[in-house]
């Protein structure tokens, strides 16, 4: 029996009694290089193992977590619990932990026995490559791998363990003169297949066409072209905030009343689909409860909602773990993610997109991609976008604002491409959406 | 009530002066090991529910050797001796491979055992009065039916460093820090805005006792209200009377993250050889102060033991220069400043900001606002972005005031100011007496998030404006 499984199995014995118990622990050892002013800086090796423990009593809560570094952690863990609970105040309501079920979904590939016996000369020898392959500076960048082992046990029956590897990679690019200009891209995977040499040249281009950027003057409607990275992070924080089963349990989802209704224009279609082998891909969740493909929109109707079982009538997204990071699992609290929501591709390549639009922006990269949870508005500082006018690109333009709401946006869908990209829990393609404006000096 | 422990333990310096000895074995030129232990506690409420309460104990030993201009790291979550030895071994192994030679570090040589500088040790209170602060903050927000979800929050961190490295250092040091929030989100059928107040710090549990938490949850709950009312905000270059709370985020985005000595080093900052120019009108001065007595970006020692100290960034206007690490300071040949700081035990060291502000002016806010013939007066900040290399930024506000004629005329939604860092800083021509500082969270790029303060006057300057409907 590993030193994980046996501080589950003692810390679920330990507080057993309570009306309600779980014991959830993780182990991570992770392994990262740094690219820092085009060399290789650090390497670095990590090692984490943890505990949380959650017991529910007469209406009260204790909850409590500590690494796993001693014999005396998993009592310590218990011990802190119950004190918590001890002074909790009774709730209104309880929360009922997972309860044990059959797997719905074969259990996705999310496991690389290559990352499991990497070494840092490996990770060195891929760093190198991008170096070689991108041809400008790379200022800073990382590339993580981790293996990550976890068990969840409850006083239910529920009993669960999950394994998965999890490459990360986030770099930027930079290309020098009067203008210098930057890129950046991100990596998320399971296997050690990062595409080095497609990153470094994608790295070099944004960088060399964002050195010709100019602030863009004045005040004008156009329709908005998000890529993949840009429009996944957009999405998540309107349209993830609005599936939310939390945001619906306490009135904050824009979409609270509307399952059954057109949300979206006809041919928006997303589905939550944990079969496929991305960074939280699982057959059951953090918390132990069943997972399965779950459609959310389709042909613009809302269907449903993603819940833990905080919620109630959990979905299987109730997840301590993170798409990007296997370090603090087990210190987490489980909370709604979506386990990889994808919006269905549609028949357009980038080129017809931009060879369709009118007047437009293709938002290369913003600052910093994201729509405010409680309304869907934005208004987002534009690093490198290219202006289109009839169906051409005819400059880049940077430090200007683009202004709109991303819920609105969502009924006002012109394209979707055939190029999804997974960016963590989310794989989108790139899409036009009109109603936008873009404003500047 | 959660248990206190001693800062020092001698079978962990043990360890950690064995780990470093283990580096220098294996042919580091230079090594420390620290332990860390965080305790946290937090309590938070919805809608007069406790909704979270836990408490966490976590920690690790970070590992580091210094072998040819670069480190390797290693890192473990456990504190038995083969495991701490097992990562000192991986982390001088991490640090072989071509560097940049020639390169020495500069190390504070430090010792003692340094606790908190609070009245009120969280440890010394019981967990009853905390949850009831969470629920008193929840309380005072019920005001009016179109407040539709409230919370309150307490939580508490007291993190423990022990530092041992090879140049002599054997030091022991405390960080507490306690922080309380209301936030309420008001509705009326056809949209929902938000508003949030409350006190953070690096003191202990009498920012409770000294706050007023009804009147934080009652602001938290009116001000929601108000912005129900809430127009767009115009759109296009104008002028623009940043809170403290924005000030402080366009110190902190604007010229501070350039000014990291790392962006310096690999000359990615548009601040890089700019010591000596003029990057602001003459009114500004800007400084990152780890030193501020019990401001949230407080430090006694960085993360790799050298003291906080005080960094004058632009002084009358003039860029004065950069803050350091060990190494960006031996790269560059300065001293270093105390910004040598990382998330946690498993994260790396980065140069990172603690207090960041701008100092003040002449002006009563009253009389700024008066003198002012047409603009917009930003109320809090919700995030913002560095552009080190492009030398601009992206702050992103809660809400705001229109301002004609010397007067407030209605409240407006969120938007987001953009601009040239250096054309902002310039424009500047009115600063108020006031300075505030709060607390925050500082994320280098994407991640690695730092405890840190932002603050500053009330700041009129020109930028551009824009926000969605």
């Amino acid at each position: 029996m590993s030193d994980l499984d046996f501080s589950v199995e003692k810390a679920l014995k330990a507080a057993d009694g309570y009306e309600q118990a779980e014991a959830y622990a993780s182990e991570a050892v992770i392994h990262t290089v740094y690219i820092d002013g085009t060399r290789i800086s650090n390497v670095e090796t990590k090692r984490e193992s943890g505990l949380m423990v959650r017991v529910a009593d007469g209406g009260r809560q204790g909850k409590a977590s500590v690494v796993l570094s001693g014999d005396m952690s998993v009592p310590e863990c218990v011990r802190m619990a119950e004190t918590v609970l001890r002074y909790s105040p009774v709730g209104k309501e309880t929360q009922r932990y997972a309860q044990p079920g059959q797997a719905r979904i074969a259990a996705p590939d999310v496991w690389d026995k290559s990352v499991e016996g990497v070494t840092p000369e490996q990770l060195r020898d891929i760093a190198r490559r991008l170096i070689d392959s991108c041809g400008v500076d790379i200022p800073r960048a990382q590339i993580r791998v981790s293996t990550n082992v976890s068990r969840v046990m409850n006083s239910n029956g529920v009993d669960v363990g999950h394994r998965s590897t999890l490459v990360y990679g986030h770099f930027t690019s930079m290309f020098r003169g009067d203008h210098p200009g930057e890129g950046a891209e991100k990596f998320h995977g399971t296997h050690l297949d990062v595409p080095v040499e497609k990153i470094g040249a994608s790295l070099a281009r944004q960088a060399k066409d964002s050195a010709s950027a100019k602030g863009f003057e004045g005040h004008e409607n156009m329709s908005m072209i998000l890529p993949p990275g840009q429009l996944g992070e957009m999405l998540l924080t309107s349209v993830g905030a609005s599936i939310n089963g939390q945001s619906v349990k306490y009135g904050t989802s824009l979409w609270k009343d509307s399952v059954g209704i057109e949300v979206a224009s006809k041919e928006v279609t997303m589905v939550d689909d944990p079969t496929v082998a991305s960074p939280l891909a699982c057959a059951f969740d953090d918390e132990g409860t069943p997972t399965e493909r779950r459609p959310v929109i389709e042909d613009g109707v809302l269907k449903g909602f993603l819940r833990d079982t905080f919620c109630g009538e959990s979905t299987g997204n109730g997840m301590r773990r993170s798409s990007e990071e296997a370090m603090g699992a087990y210190e987490r609290t489980p909370v709604v993610k979506p386990l990889n929501l994808s919006v269905k591709p549609g028949r357009y390549t980038r080129e017809q997109i931009i060879e369709q639009t009118d007047r437009g922006i293709l938002v290369e990269r913003f600052a910093n991609p994201e729509a405010d949870e409680l309304s869907g508005r934005f208004g987002l500082n534009v690093r490198c976008g290219y202006v289109i006018r009839n169906g051409e690109v005819v400059g880049v333009v940077d430090n200007s604002l683009l202004m709109g709401n991303m819920i609105e946006a969502l009924k006002a869908v012109e394209m979707i491409g055939s190029d999804p990209v997974m960016t963590g829990v989310i794989r989108v393609p790139t899409m036009s959406f009109s109603g936008t404006e873009l404003v500047g000096n | 009530m959660m248990e206190s422990v001693s800062l020092k333990s001698d079978a962990a310096q043990d360890v950690l002066h064995a780990a470093v000895d283990r580096m220098t074995e294996l042919g580091a030129e230079f090594a420390d090991a620290r332990s860390q232990t965080v305790r946290v506690l937090g309590a938070s409420t919805v809608n007069g529910d406790l909704k979270q309460l836990v408490q966490r104990s976590t920690g690790g030993v970070c590992l580091r050797a210094w072998s040819g201009g670069r480190w390797g790291y290693g890192t473990v979550t456990s504190f038995d001796r083969e495991s701490v030895l097992r990562a000192a071994e991986e982390a001088a192994a991490n640090a072989k491979g071509d560097g940049i030679p020639g390169l020495e570090l500069e190390p504070s040589v430090g010792r003692g055992d340094h606790r908190a500088k609070v009245r009120i040790h969280p440890d010394s209170v019981d967990l009853d009065e905390k949850i009831a602060a969470a629920m008193d903050l929840d309380r005072a927000q019920v005001i009016d039916d179109r407040i539709i979800n409230r919370s309150g929050a307490y939580s508490e961190e007291v993190k423990t460093n022990t530092l041992v490295n090879s140049a002599g250092s054997d030091l022991t040091w405390e960080e507490v820090r306690t922080i309380c929030r209301a936030m309420s989100i008001a509705a009326d059928g056809q949209r929902m805005e938000q508003y949030y107040d409350g006190p953070d710090s690096t003191l202990g549990f009498e920012v409770v006792r000294d706050a007023d938490l009804e009147a934080i949850g009652r602001t938290a709950a009116s001000e929601a209200i108000v912005t129900l009312s809430a127009d767009r905000p115009p759109s296009g270059a104008m002028t623009v009377i940043s809170d403290p709370m924005v000030s402080g985020l366009l110190a902190h985005e604007a010229m501070g993250h350039a000014s990291e000595g790392d962006e310096i080093t690999k000359k990615r900052s548009f601040l890089t050889g700019a010591v000596g120019r003029k990057v602001a009108s003459d009114i500004v001065t800007m400084y990152d102060d780890g030193t501020v007595p019990g401001a949230h970006g407080s430090i006694q020692f960085d993360d790799e033991g050298t003291p906080a100290s005080r960094v004058a960034i632009i002084d009358h206007g003039e860029y004065k220069g950069y803050m350091h690490s060990l190494e960006t300071a031996s790269r560059l040949g300065a001293t270093p400043t105390g910004n040598g700081r990382a998330e946690n035990s498993g994260k790396r060291v980065w140069v990172r900001m603690t207090n960041t502000f701008f100092g003040p002016g002449e002006w009563d806010k009253d009389e700024l606002i008066a003198d002012t013939k047409e603009g917009i007066l930003c109320d809090k900040m919700l995030n913002g972005m560095e552009d080190p290399v492009g030398g601009c930024f992206e702050a992103k506000c809660l809400r705001g005031y229109l301002v004609k004629n010397g007067e407030i005329v209605k409240p407006v939604q969120s938007f987001t100011l953009t601009g040239k860092s250096i054309d902002i800083l310039s424009s500047v021509d009115a600063l108020s007496k006031e300075v505030v500082l709060d607390g925050g969270m500082c994320g280098k790029g994407i991640e690695d998030w730092v405890r840190v303060s932002t603050g500053g006057p009330y700041m009129r300057a020109r930028m551009i404006v824009g926000g969605g409907q």
